[in-house]
């Protein structure tokens, strides 16, 4: 026989205003198995926690139910509660008569009358509770890291020097990201190379780390702390452990001309190639698409100039599968191209602004490039017509940013700090040039940045011009910038030789086929959405998965260093332990009606269903029935909706407590 | 006006049924077959599982040849050896059963021989079996087919179906009629149907679909549906049936020939195969298919409802 324990909480006024606990408690403590009933104004806080665990102990109680707020709210609270007080904590459940009762009604009558009925299904419902033992899943101790920019690297870096195994996996052929491709950083003008490349070699030399460049991830399957992830390993045709490096295939390889991504097309490479001479690893990939050996079958240069015998044109891609327990995802972001619009966006674009029409028409990344002491003009700012050096600079923000009516209504946050750097750049390099922003507002919440922006125009002789650009056309070799100036209140037009386009942060392409194989939500624009904005900003809502840098949201490098440490923190939080503990609300299937028709297996959203053969003790095969593992189990019940003989159940929503509810009402 | 039917090819049928059923007992492919076999009253037939080549003599194909054979394969009926592979003669309507149970894992291709049987239709469940089939005689289901000849077996006999055309299709007539009627005087019909219902659970016995080993509507803790044949408990199986049945029946009507009372059990099938061909573009058929469309999603799917 239970012997039940009902205890109402007044939650200050937010219930007993609408509904008479006192009598509710009278009430259900006539029900049959309630040994115990009361109320009390706050059972959240100390003292209503230390009456239910006396309670408890003093009248022997068996099951618990607490009639208060959501059990989104407060159920682990209580649930704890009965735990210390030596109860299975599932032996403890929520009526919720806030949400569903006092907020929603008015008449007291009516609602207090309500409020017994919603206890009194409770009450019927905990008696068919079950003793529920907390599931435990081993954890593998090692982690992927997916992208190698910044994010990736220092995650990556963090998990490895804590003594964790890291695989590292990056689409292009070298890691370094964005930042390698970066001048100069604000708000100390260090060089992005000189703190970048550093690192980029500890990834490398790090025992820890296993470096999957040119790879990209395949499949994912599995949970938190029992992923299995299949990397496909794109064809180099050039062998990475025979090469040494030596680059003597890049100088023989007859196809040059081929624009090089990482300097934004402004320079060019040969089609075996390193994207930049820092690459890590540096060893060489054939861009097949370009290369002559494997357009005619002819050529083969490489080949034969390479001391090691590297080159392998017969390689294929290959795949590996990785256990790791934890994923961090660092896949960054790209820039907006404002003349290529993505088909079915929603986005609008710039066509006024001469993007890809007009060439000294460029975007911040390729003015990076340009200022970059590796980049292809060696560091001069040049235009890239005509290779003249600009007298007048006009740089335009929120290209694309916070703009709803083109279709991005965010912020991307760097964009305002970089300009304010571009312009002390320009006026390093350029003495006798003039350089003029167009901007809405100037945005520089951050250690040291205000101060970097009142520099620009102090110092650097930076002209801002607060309004918007309408128009942009070529003019004989200057390009003509129509504006205004809205705090004056006139027209502005600056014949210009060059113009910088600060345009908007993107999460980078197939952002969303990623989410979905790692199955992880993202928002209208493919920026990957963390579990809590302000409270689990690292955490995905799918457990084991973390986010790094700007695949989050728009993001600077401290930033995106900063939560890549902490994505780390949270790896090493879940490695700390062998083993894991999760709620055992899971599904258990009645092997006795199981016919194994696998509609389960069919519809289950975690993979959580797998065959399990039934023999008897002479081994012969009895039958083959579904098996839900219960570290995959989601607890969403779908199997038991679609379970055709009801052979399939979530522990603590049965069948027959649900209908034990619906009895009592 | 009546038509005639011509089934002549029957005895070519069934004197390759017999050959094709010697040669691979004799040789061992199948350990049993399961087959129709003449029974007792003038012209009728019934079903037979056969495990000796001299036995083939036995079987036959006719008219009267009614019965679904896949329900001798599924794991809740013990009739069958569970070991070995099978032979089953198999009529379209029956392939399609077969073809649902390999979907949902009750039956693996490989451990069948399918001895597919070209069809011209059979008798109705309330015709005296030596009755000449005829558009009057024949039963509903075949006046809809247009799977004659069973595809993909393993043996079909080398004949060619004659073509009856003009035959009313009786179930499509029948929905159409009922769709036709307002709500209330639906429910009215439905109601008076399934008040009939005495619940014998014939129609779940027979059902090639039907292969739980423990019915929901056999749990008592908690009890899902009344057992007593009132009209609530009724109303609640025959609706339950029809759910579960939904886009996995292919309307062998064997629920519907085995009624006692007369229910039309096929026509609700039907109805809801037609809702699922309507809104999924789904169709039971001889595919072996993954899942069903109750048991997938995809963003064609109707979502008006969810507004």
């Amino acid at each position: 026989m239970s012997r039940i324990g009902v205890f109402i909480c007044h939650c200050g006024e937010n219930i007993s205003r609408t509904v008479d606990v006192e009598r509710v408690a009278a009430q259900v403590g006539k029900l049959p198995g309630v040994a115990f009933s009361t109320d009390y104004k706050y059972m959240c806080s100390d003292p209503g926690q230390n009456l239910l665990k006396k309670a408890i102990q003093e009248q022997k109680l068996s099951h618990i139910v607490v009639a208060a707020c959501s059990p989104r709210m407060h159920e682990r609270t209580f649930r704890k509660a009965v735990e210390a007080a030596g109860l299975n904590p599932f032996l403890c459940e929520m009526a919720n008569i806030r949400e569903h009762c006092s907020w929603v009604h008015e008449d007291k009558e009516e609602a207090t009358a309500k409020a017994i009925e919603i206890v009194g299904m409770m009450v019927e419902r905990v008696k068919k509770n079950r003793v529920l033992p907390t599931i435990t899943v081993p954890v593998t101790k090692r982690s992927l890291v997916i992208g190698g920019g910044i994010a990736g690297i220092q995650a990556a870096l963090d998990i490895a020097d804590c003594g964790h195994e890291v695989i590292l996996v990056e689409r292009e052929p070298s890691i370094g990201g964005h930042m390698a491709q970066l001048s100069e950083t604000f708000p100390t003008l260090d060089c992005s190379q000189c703190i970048m490349t550093p690192k980029m070699v500890d990834v490398a030399n790090h025992p820890k780390i296993t470096l999957y460049t040119w790879s990209e991830v395949e499949l994912v399957e599995g949970y938190i702390g029992n992923f299995q992830v299949t990397i496909r390993r794109k064809a180099r045709s050039v062998d990475e452990d025979k090469c040494t490096g030596c680059g003597v295939c890049m100088e023989k390889c007859p196809i040059k001309k081929i624009p090089n991504k990482f300097d934004c097309n402004l320079g060019m490479r040969p089609a075996i190639y390193v994207p930049f001479p820092q690459a890590v690893p540096n060893t060489p990939v054939i861009d097949r698409a370009n290369c002559t050996k494997f357009k005619t079958g002819k050529c083969g240069l490489c080949q034969k100039v390479c001391g090691p015998g590297a080159i392998d044109y017969e390689q294929e891609d290959t795949l590996v599968v990785e256990p790791v327990g934890a994923i961090v995802v660092a896949t960054g972001f790209d820039l907006y191209t404002i003349d290529e619009k993505p088909k079915g966006s929603a986005i609008k674009g710039y066509g006024e602004f001469g993007h890809g029409k007009i060439p000294d028409v460029i975007d911040g990344m390729t003015f990076e490039r340009l200022a970059s002491a590796s980049g292809p003009t060696g560091g001069k700012i040049l235009r890239p017509s005509d290779g003249k050096e600009p007298k007048q600079i006009v740089f335009i923000q929120c290209i694309g940013s916070r703009a709803r009516e083109k279709g991005i209504s965010y912020c991307s946050k760097v964009c305002c700090m970089y300009t304010a750097k571009h312009t002390m750049l320009y006026h390093h390099k350029v003495h006798d040039g003039q350089a003029y922003v167009f901007f809405m507002d100037a945005r520089t919440p951050g250690k040291n940045y205000d101060e970097f922006w009142r520099r620009s125009i102090e110092e650097e002789e930076a002209v801002y011009i607060r309004g918007m650009v309408s128009r942009l056309y070529q003019k004989g070799d200057k390009i003509v910038v129509m504006g205004s100036d809205i705090a004056v209140g006139v027209q502005v037009e600056i014949e210009a030789d060059m113009v910088v386009l600060a345009t908007a942060v993107q999460p980078q392409k197939g952002a969303d086929s990623l989410a979905q194989k790692l199955g992880i939500s993202y928002d209208k624009y493919n920026f990957y959405s963390e579990a809590h904005a302000k409270l689990r900003p690292v955490e995905c809502a799918t457990a084991g998965i973390y986010l790094a840098g700007a695949c989050q949201g728009p993001k600077d490098i401290p930033d995106a260093v900063s939560q890549a440490s902490a994505a780390a923190a949270k790896v090493m939080t879940l490695f700390a332990k062998d083993k894991l503990e999760r709620e055992p609300i899971v599904a258990r299937v009645k092997e006795g009606g199981c016919v194994g028709c696998f509609a389960c297996k069919k519809v289950c959203a975690y993979g959580a269903v797998e065959e399990k053969e039934i023999r008897d003790r002479q081994g012969n095969l009895i039958k083959v029935v579904a098996y839900v593992n219960p570290g995959v189990c989601g607890g969403c019940g779908t199997c038991q909706a679609t379970c055709p003989s009801k052979s399939v159940e979530l522990d603590g929503y049965t069948d027959e407590q649900i209908v034990a509810m619906i009895e009592a009402l | 006006m009546t038509q005639p039917i011509d089934t002549s090819i029957y005895a070519a049928v069934t004197a390759a049924i017999q050959g094709e059923a010697k040669r691979i007992l004799s040789e061992g492919q199948v350990t049993a077959i399961v087959g129709y076999a003449a029974a007792r009253r003038k012209g009728s037939a019934q079903p037979i599982v056969i495990s000796q080549p001299d036995d083939a003599q036995k079987l036959i194909f006719t008219p009267a040849c009614v019965n679904n054979l896949a329900v001798y394969l599924t794991k809740a009926k013990k009739e069958i050896p569970k070991t070995g592979k099978i032979g089953i003669v198999v009529k379209g309507c029956d392939l399609k059963a077969l073809a649902g149970l390999m979907g949902e894992s009750q039956l693996k291709r490989e451990n069948l021989y399918l001895i597919g049987v070209p069809c011209a239709g059979v008798l109705g469940s309330t015709i005296q079996p030596d009755t000449e089939l005829t558009s009057d005689s024949i039963a509903p289901k075949c006046t809809e087919c247009n799977e004659r000849m069973p595809p993909e077996c393993d043996f079909v006999p080398a004949v060619q179906v004659p073509v009856n055309q003009g035959l009313e299709k009786k179930y499509a007539a029948e929905i159409a009629r009922l769709e036709a009627l307002t709500p209330q005087e639906r429910w009215a019909y439905w109601k008076e149907q399934f008040s009939k219902c005495i619940k014998c659970y014939a129609c779940r016995q027979v059902c090639p679909f039907c292969f739980c080993e423990q019915c929901l509507c056999d749990r008592n803790k908690p009890q899902m549906v009344e057992t007593t044949p009132r009209p609530a408990g009724n109303f609640a199986w025959h609706i339950v049936r029809a759910m579960h049945l939904a886009g996995r029946c292919a309307g062998c009507a064997e629920c519907e020939r085995v009624c006692p009372m007369d229910i039309p059990l096929n026509l609700l099938n039907r109805k809801m195969a037609k809702e699922l061909k309507e809104l999924f573009e789904h169709e039971a058929g001889f595919e072996v298919q993954e899942k069903g469309p109750l048991n997938s999603f995809t963003d064609k799917d109707d979502q008006s409802f969810i507004k």
